[in-house]
C-alpha cells in the first residue's frame, strides 16, 4: 500500500537510522545551499541529496523525478522570468516578441541559475526527510525538542486517526457515487456537504470510544513514549562527514566564481 | 473457584432505556464462556461493566467475591486483570506503531522499563506479530488488527480476557487464527469470554454458554444441553449449531446413535452407526449363511477406508441375484499421531521424521510453530482445527505430524487421549522431542513405540 510520501518513507531502509543525523543533515543542506553564491554547492548538495533518497533510501527512481517534476515547473517559471527581466551586463541573448525587445543579460542569468539551483537543492534536502523519516518516527523527535507532551500526544492520535478517517471518508465518497451523489454540481456540492457533516459527527463518537478504550485500560492522562536507541555508527558518520568537508570545500571554492 | 460474578445487574442508558435488566451470572476460573444472543440484546454493554467502564444502575459486580468500588485505584486492579477487546479494532489502537500501542497498557501500569519489554515482545510474539512492531497500525489487515489490539490487552496479563465480537469482520483464516489464540491462552490459564451470535462457535468453542436476549439472561448451561433447547433458541431469536441439526438428522434416521451431542467433527464421525447390511451382487452358486469376502471396499464405497478387508455373511438371496448380506469388518492397523515439540526445533530431523515415519498429513498448532514451518518452507495441510482433523486422518490409517511448541504439547496429548477413551478406538500416539516425558505417556508406551524414529 504506497499512497502517500508517509508509505514511501515507512518501508525505506533509511528509516532505521538516526532521525537525528537525518535531520542534521538536512539543516546543514538547507542552510547551505539557501547562503551559497554561486549555484555549483547546491546543485552538489541536490546531487548528494537524490542520491542518498534514492539508492540509500531505495525510493522509487521514477516515483522521485515525478514528484521533484512538480515543484520545478513552479521554479522553472520564476527562473525564466527572472533571466530575462533582471540583470544590466553584457547582453547574450535577445529577440523580439512583438516588436518588444526580450534580453538575457549575463548577470540576470547568473541569478536565475542561483534561485534555480537554490530551489532544487531546498527541495532534495525536504525529499530526502520525507521519504526516509516516517511521521511516526518523528513524535520522539518533537517531544525531545521540547514541543508539550500534551502537543506530542495529541498529534499521535491525529496521526493514527487520519487514515481511518481517510478510509472512512473513501468510503462514504463511494456509497455517494454509486448513487449518482456527484452527478451535476449542485449535486456534488450537496454530497461533499453531507460527507463534511458525517465525517464530524463520525469523529465525534469515534472520540468517545476512543476514551473508553483508554479507560479500559488503564489511561490516566498521561501517554509513554518510546525512543528505539538508534546510535549513530561509523559509517554513517564518515559518509556524513565527508558529504559535510566536501561541500564547504565547494562553498569556498566557489566564492565569487561565475559559471557564466 | 468464581471469578467474576454480578448480582442482580440492572443498567438504563441516560435516555432511560433499559440495556440490562437483573442479571445473575457466575463465572469459574479458567473456563471459556460464551454469551450468545442477537445484536442489542445486552451483550457489549454487560462486557463494558464487568470491565468497571461503566457503572451499575442497581446491583454489583464482583471480583474475586470482591464487590467493585468504583474508585480510581480499585478500578485500576480491576482493568488490569479483566481486560477487554473491542469489537471493532480501529476503536482500540490509537498509537502510531504497533509496538506503542501493545505497551500503552504495561507503561499505565508503571511497569520498569525492563519489564515492560518483556511483557510487551512476549504479546507480540504469542500474536505472531514481532515483525510487524514498527509499523503503523493502517498498513494492517483486519485479522492482524484484531491480533494487536488482543496483545494490547494481553500485554497487561489480565486474569479475565473478555473480548465482543472476536470474529466480525474476519474471514476464514483470521478467525480460526483468533480462535486458536484464545484456545492458546486458555491452555496457560486465562478465562475467556466472548460475545457471539454465532450458535456453531459458541457451541463448538465454550464450556460455559450464557443466553441473551432483550436485555435479560433467558438461559445458561453447558453447550450440550443448552443448544438441545430448540424453543429457548427460538426465543432468543437464534437456530440450532449445523452440527447439530445434522446429527439430529442422522439420529432420526438411524444412522447415528441416539442421545449424543458432538461438537467436533471427529465426535459426529464417532456417533455414526455403520452400515450393517448392505445389498451386493451374489456371485453365481452362493447359498445363504455362506462367507463372501468382498476385498477392500475401494472407490465411491469408501475413498479413505480404514478397513483392511470384508468378510460378508450371506443372509438372503433374492431371486433377481442380489443378496444381502452382513458385514463383519478387520480393521487395519489405524494411523498414528505424532507430536513435535518445537521448543527445541531441528528442521533436518523433521524432514527425516516425515520421510521415514511415512507421514502424509503435516499441522501446526500455535503462532510460533506455523511461522517456524512457514520459514523453513514445511508445506502444511492444516493449520486451524489440527487435532480434530488429525484424528480424522488417523482415523483413516494414515500417519500424522503436528507441529507444536510449549505447554500445547500436553494439551494435544490430552485431547487426543479422551478422543482415544471416548470411541475406544486406538491410535497410535507418540512425542518427539519433549524434554521431559509426560505423565501418561507410559499408558500408551507400547503402541507409541512403533511410531518412534
Amino acid at each position: 500500500m504506497t499512497n502517500i510520501l508517509d508509505d514511501y518513507a515507512l518501508m525505506s531502509p533509511l528509516r532505521y537510522r538516526n532521525n537525528w543525523l537525518k535531520l542534521t543533515i538536512v539543516a546543514f543542506g538547507l542552510l547551505a545551499g539557501v547562503s551559497a553564491y554561486s549555484p555549483i554547492p547546491p546543485f552538489f548538495i541536490a546531487l548528494c541529496m537524490s542520491f542518498a533518497t534514492v539508492f540509500l533510501g531505495k525510493t522509487p527512481f521514477r516515483f522521485y523525478l515525478k514528484l521533484l517534476l512538480a515543484p520545478l515547473g513552479f521554479a522553472a517559471v520564476g527562473v525564466l522570468i527572472i533571466a530575462f527581466f533582471s540583470g544590466t551586463g553584457a547582453e547574450l541573448y535577445s529577440f523580439r516578441l512583438a516588436s518588444y525587445p526580450l534580453t538575457v543579460r549575463a548577470d540576470g542569468l547568473e541569478l536565475a541559475m542561483l534561485v534555480l539551483a537554490r530551489s532544487i537543492s531546498g527541495m532534495c534536502c525536504l525529499y530526502f526527510l520525507a521519504l526516509t523519516t516516517p511521521m511516526i518516527e518523528l513524535f520522539s523527535v518533537l517531544k525531545k525538542s521540547g514541543l508539550p507532551g500534551s502537543v506530542v500526544e495529541l498529534s499521535m492520535l491525529i496521526y493514527r486517526y487520519i487514515f481511518v478517517f481517510l478510509d472512512m471518508a473513501v468510503q462514504i465518497k463511494f456509497a455517494q457515487t454509486v448513487r449518482l451523489g456527484y452527478g451535476n454540481f449542485k449535486k456534488s456540492f450537496r454530497s461533499f456537504g453531507m460527507l463534511g457533516s458525517t465525517l464530524f459527527i463520525r469523529s465525534w463518537d469515534q472520540g468517545e470510544k476512543l476514551f473508553v478504550s483508554m479507560n479500559s485500560r488503564c489511561y490516566d492522562g498521561k501517554m509513554t513514549m518510546f525512543e528505539t536507541r538508534r546510535p549513530v555508527k561509523l559509517p554513517e558518520l564518515l559518509l556524513t562527514s565527508a558529504y559535510f568537508l566536501s561541500t564547504l570545500t565547494l562553498f569556498y571554492l566557489t566564492r565569487g566564481v561565475s559559471i557564466i | 473457584m468464581t471469578i467474576l460474578e454480578t448480582r442482580g445487574l440492572t443498567y438504563s442508558y441516560p435516555d432511560g432505556n433499559v440495556a440490562l435488566k437483573d442479571i445473575n451470572i457466575k463465572i469459574d476460573k479458567g473456563k471459556k464462556i460464551a454469551f450468545v444472543g442477537q445484536n442489542g440484546s445486552g451483550k457489549s454493554t454487560l462486557f463494558m461493566l464487568l470491565n468497571g467502564t461503566m457503572k451499575p444502575g442497581e446491583g454489583e459486580v464482583l471480583f474475586h467475591d470482591v464487590p467493585f468500588k468504583y474508585n480510581s485505584k480499585s478500578l485500576r486492579e480491576i482493568r488490569k486483570s479483566v481486560g477487554i477487546v473491542f469489537q471493532n479494532s480501529d476503536d482500540q489502537l490509537f498509537a502510531p506503531t504497533v509496538y506503542q500501542d501493545v505497551a500503552f497498557g504495561p507503561a499505565n501500569l508503571d511497569y520498569p522499563k525492563e519489564k515492560l519489554e518483556t511483557c510487551v515482545n512476549r504479546a507480540l510474539e504469542q500474536v505472531g506479530l514481532t515483525n510487524f512492531k514498527d509499523r503503523p497500525p493502517h498498513h494492517l489487515s483486519g485479522g492482524q488488527k484484531k491480533r494487536v489490539a488482543i496483545a494490547g490487552v494481553m500485554a497487561m496479563e489480565p486474569e479475565v480476557l473478555i473480548l465482543d465480537e472476536p470474529l466480525s469482520n474476519l474471514d476464514p483464516v483470521g478467525a480460526d487464527e483468533i480462535m486458536d489464540l484464545l484456545n492458546e491462552f486458555n491452555h496457560y490459564g486465562s478465562t475467556i469470554i466472548i460475545s457471539t451470535h454465532d450458535v456453531d462457535l459458541a457451541y463448538r468453542w465454550s464450556d460455559y454458554v450464557y443466553l441473551m436476549s432483550d436485555s435479560e439472561l433467558i438461559g445458561e448451561g453447558a453447550p450440550e444441553v443448552l443448544f438441545r433447547q430448540t424453543e429457548l433458541l427460538k426465543l432468543a431469536g437464534l437456530r440450532s449449531p449445523s452440527s447439530l441439526e445434522v446429527y439430529h438428522e442422522l439420529e432420526r434416521r438411524g444412522l447415528a446413535k441416539g442421545y449424543l451431542s458432538p461438537k467436533t467433527l471427529p465426535e459426529l464421525v464417532n456417533a455414526l452407526r455403520p452400515p450393517e447390511l448392505m445389498w451386493v451382487d451374489a456371485p453365481h452358486g452362493v447359498k445363504e449363511d455362506d462367507t463372501l469376502n468382498l476385498g477392500i471396499l475401494y472407490g465411491e464405497y469408501s475413498p479413505n477406508s480404514p478397513y483392511e478387508a470384508i468378510n460378508a455373511r450371506v443372509l438372503h438371496i433374492h431371486p433377481d441375484g442380489k443378496a444381502i448380506v452382513e458385514l463383519k469388518r478387520r480393521s487395519i492397523k489405524a494411523g498414528g499421531i505424532l507430536l513435535y515439540d518445537t521448543d527445541s526445533y531441528s528442521y533436518p530431523e523433521i524432514l527425516n521424521i516425515i520421510e521415514e515415519g511415512d507421514v502424509t498429513f503435516v499441522g501446526a498448532m500455535g503462532k510460533k510453530s506455523k511461522i517456524l514451518a512457514e520459514e523453513d518452507g514445511i508445506f502444511l495441510d492444516v493449520t486451524s482445527g489440527v487435532i480434530d482433523r488429525s484424528i480424522l486422518t488417523a482415523l483413516c490409517g494414515k500417519r500424522c505430524l503436528i507441529l507444536t511448541g510449549g505447554g500445547m504439547v500436553e494439551h494435544a496429548f490430552k485431547r487426543i487421549r479422551e478422543y482415544v477413551e471416548l470411541s475406544g478406538i486406538e491410535l497410535n500416539v507418540g512425542t518427539f522431542n519433549t524434554g521431559e516425558e509426560l505423565p501418561w505417556l507410559e499408558v500408551l508406551e507400547e503402541s507409541a513405540e512403533g511410531f518412534r524414529v
